[in-house]
């Protein structure tokens, strides 16, 4: 009889303690995030000098422009923008009625004073195109030009050009971003513990959403935790067991097992990067374009889709991601797999299959190339079906693991012939970044330099006035580009974020080109 | 005497710190690879590079790059994390008392429970205790720290939720990375402590204390105990050293922050004056560790001094 009491009061505590953690739960409507694993290690959050900025930045500080997945761009804290037929001026009008976290107004001159902050900053670029800010009205402000800037609406569009309150910038210099921060943003920063979690609680005043969010107020949230979890399957693992509620950047490889949980759901969000395989034009048999045409004849993307990334993503046949308007290039150009033409250019090539299913050329050198990849689990599968595709052709490549640091030195060494390599930006100024002639070894693995190539290239970079114009630019410079065969192009991948369905409720699909405030004002925590 | 012997130690730390702080250096500089890459933004001009490397100096040789360093370090400045963005000095003070605290714990765990095992084992005249003693830690000895720490998570963790699968929020979160850090450092100490006990027993002077009916807990305690803690201090001694630097792979499964993970973030980013500094750090940890060693051997053993002035 004692036993059974005992039993009774100790069920009866542990019921009436989970009921009253988990009422405390629902009441304080918390939630924890898990970070990407690329988002790891920011330490500052300060918009205009960070190097690093994670998904916590975009709640802190607004932009005056928000962009969606489908790159279309949208009004924040400017409701309107108009560019001069030239170029060389946009206006923008500005958002009635914005606070800062500190109760100061945000406004034109607000605006005027954080351009000038970046100065000498490593993310000058981004507003290196700006002679000079003028106010014209408290809610208006015009950007006079250095040149046409076509990529005016990107830049603003950045996470690192989230607004920072000019007062506490000033006031609190090198410390702002570290010990505090000041912007306009759903939440306010709590607390910030490098390397291990920042803390955000909701700012109850705001009331100036973009169209992306269906809630146009303050967050349903109270508080979030942004935890940095380094280890994925760790986090993972805190993801099946409650320790985080929500965890962006799900790799491929847990999609299968995460499918297996009944209380979670991934969402996938379109990707903003490609995988691909950058062909080093200087380096035996690549010299060659038709070994290189052929190279990139021989990878069966859709079959690496389905066998490497279980059908999540697409695949990918130029260099661009799809939602990019400079990706619709001509079809002729996009690269799909045709072995037999393959094998045809090789014959053509000179390089004869031989009895061991390696081709071998008329001096008996046979057709064996070094294949260099990163040291992650992902790539490295990539890279091992790759290989096997490659061997369909006669091709026999020998698979090198680098860490990220080292293959940057071996591409600037010119030592590699293949590479399997991932980008991710959203913008067609990626081209430039990997095929200029000014940047051979690296970012240009592929070690091209053509004078074609680089009037293009500088025609679409510097000489474009409209986005119009960039667009046709760009597109003229990416078929020709392709033309060369210098890559191959593999996958698009999606950004996978998984949730506990029994904690959180997250809006599907995600707005916005990542997991930022427009969808975070929409998220509830389950009743 | 100690204290001559002491000083005598310490001054021979001198020419080891300056030859450490070369190694380091060079090994640090001589990696593939460096740090520019990680801040060049996709736009970036190649002379966008050439000025970010000539703003952190790495174009100048790596003489005067060594004894800018140094001369730095000599006026208590660690220099500035050029991938990370801080002070050093500021990234090395937030992580070090989380590897302290966690090393600490676990280097007090695998002391006390490893020495109470190799007692056991050495006195208790049972085949079965001394046997599972023994497997424990061959086992201990063998299993690789990312493995168990998985393991621990996964049963602990996720199948009891005894303890949180990550983090440095309070005591729990600590539960299983010291569980895990301290179980190869058991089987080390309880290895040393069978071993010595099991050697000091079979001196003569046991023999004597035996026959003068001596009991057996007085013979272990007064008199084995103090001979057989030789050895194990020097273990313990030189394990000071890992306390900082053994967590590496433990706070990486277990999401803790902490010098190791420092180290390894910045390693992956070639950011030099980070990794310099946690180098230094853990260098200087296991000089420490060596040093009190030495003393301490000094201290209960006044042949060692004897031999050693």
């Amino acid at each position: 009889m004692r036993y059974t009491t005992k039993k009774r009061l100790i069920t009866g505590s542990a019921i009436i303690s989970a009921g009253f953690l988990f009422a405390t739960a629902s009441m304080a409507q918390e939630i924890t995030i898990a970070f990407d694993a690329g988002e790891l290690g920011s330490t500052s959050y300060n918009p205009v000098t960070a190097s690093n900025l994670n998904s916590a930045a975009s709640l802190i500080y607004d932009r005056l422009i928000e962009q969606d997945a489908d790159q279309s761009y949208h009004p924040h804290l400017a409701t309107s923008w108009e560019e001069s037929a030239d170029g060389m001026t946009w206006t923008f009008a500005l958002h009635e009625g914005v606070t800062f976290h500190d109760g100061s107004p945000f406004n034109a001159q607000s605006v005027a004073d954080w351009i000038p902050d970046f100065a000498g900053s490593d993310n000058e670029y981004l507003v290196a195109a700006i002679a000079s800010v003028d106010v014209i009205d408290d809610l208006t402000v015009r950007f006079n030009m250095e040149r046409p800037e076509p990529n005016l609406l990107y830049n603003f569009a950045s996470t690192f050009m989230g607004i920072p309150g000019p007062a506490a910038y000033e006031e609190m210099g090198e410390d702002f971003g570290v010990t505090g921060a000041v912007g306009t943003g759903p939440f306010m920063l709590e607390s910030f513990e490098i390397g291990l979690q920042t803390v955000l609680v909701r700012n109850d005043d705001y009331a100036w959403a973009s169209d992306l969010s269906e809630n146009q107020g303050a967050a349903h949230v109270q508080q979030i935790t942004f935890r940095e979890i380094p280890d994925q399957s760790t986090a993972f693992l805190e993801l099946q067991t409650g320790g985080v509620d929500l965890l962006l950047g799900v790799p491929t490889d847990f999609l299968q097992i995460l499918a297996a949980e009944p209380n979670i759901q991934v969402i996938h969000m379109p990707g903003t990067g490609i995988s691909y395989m950058p062909i080093n034009v200087t380096a035996p048999p690549f010299d060659d374009i038709l070994v290189r045409e052929a190279t990139g004849l021989a990878i069966d993307q859709p079959a690496i889709v389905a066998a490497v990334y279980n059908g999540v993503g697409a695949p990918a046949h130029n260099f661009l991601i799809s939602s990019l308007p400079e990706a619709e290039v001509n079809d002729d150009l996009n690269v799909y797999p045709d072995l037999e033409r393959a094998g045809a250019l090789l014959d053509e090539a000179g390089w004869m299959m031989g009895a061991d299913g390696v081709r071998m050329n008329a001096e008996g050198e046979s057709l064996s190339v070094d294949l260099f990849t990163a040291n992650s689990t992902e790539f490295t599968r990539l890279t091992q079906v790759v290989q096997a595709q490659l061997a369909g052709i006669g091709m026999e490549a020998t698979i090198t693991v680098f860490d990220s640091s080292t293959i940057r030195d071996e591409y600037r060494r010119n030592a590699h012939q293949l590479a399997v390599r991932a980008y991710d930006w959203n913008n067609s100024d990626i081209l430039d970044w990997f095929f200029s002639g000014t940047r051979l070894g690296y970012p240009n693995v592929s070690m091209w330099e053509d004078a074609e190539g680089q009037r293009l290239n500088d025609r679409a970079m510097t000489e474009s006035a409209t986005f119009d114009e960039r667009v046709a630019n760009f597109l003229a410079y990416h078929e020709y580009v392709l033309s060369q065969h210098l890559f191959v192009p593999i996958y698009q991948p999606t950004k996978n974020i998984a949730f506990n369905t029994d904690t959180v409720i997250i809006p599907d699909p995600v707005r916005g080109t990542r997991f930022r405030s427009q969808t975070v004002l929409d998220i509830r925590v389950v009743e | 005497m100690l204290l001559r012997y002491t000083f005598q130690r310490l001054l021979m730390l001198i020419p080891v710190s300056i030859s450490i702080s070369i190694v380091i250096f060079m090994i640090v500089h001589l990696l593939p690879g460096d740090p520019i890459d990680n801040l060049l933004r996709i736009g970036s001009s190649p002379e966008d590079r050439e000025a970010l490397v000539a703003r952190y100096g790495l174009d100048r040789s790596l003489f005067v790059q060594y004894f800018t360093w140094i001369g730095n370090l000599f006026q208590g400045d660690f220099g500035q994390a050029i991938v990370l963005r801080r002070p050093v000095i500021d990234l090395i003070g937030q992580n070090l008392p989380y590897s302290l605290v966690l090393g600490g714990l676990a280097f007090a765990f695998s002391s006390i429970v490893g020495m109470s095992l190799g007692i056991i084992s050495s006195v208790v005249r049972n085949p079965i205790i001394d046997r599972l003693v023994r497997g424990f830690i061959l086992l201990g000895s063998t299993v690789p720290g990312f493995w168990l720490a998985l393991l621990l998570i996964l049963f602990f963790a996720v199948n009891l939720r005894w303890f949180p699968v990550s983090g440095a929020g309070g005591w729990d979160s600590l539960v299983l990375p010291v569980l895990t850090i301290g179980f190869g450092g058991v089987a080390l100490v309880a290895r040393v402590t069978r071993v010595a006990l099991m050697d000091a027993r079979r001196e003569d002077f046991v023999m004597l204390l035996h026959a003068k009916g001596l009991s057996h807990n007085t013979i272990l305690f007064r008199h084995l105990m103090p001979h057989a803690l030789l050895p194990v201090v020097t273990i313990l001694a030189l394990r000071i050293g890992w306390i900082l630097g053994g967590a590496v792979t433990v706070e990486f499964v277990f999401g803790r922050p902490g010098l190791g993970s420092l180290l390894i973030r910045a390693l992956g980013q070639r950011d030099y004056p980070v990794v310099q500094g946690c180098l230094l750090m853990l260098a200087l940890a296991v000089m420490l560790g060596t040093l009190i060693g030495d003393i301490a051997q000094a201290a209960m053993d006044p042949r060692v001094r004897e031999a050693k002035t």
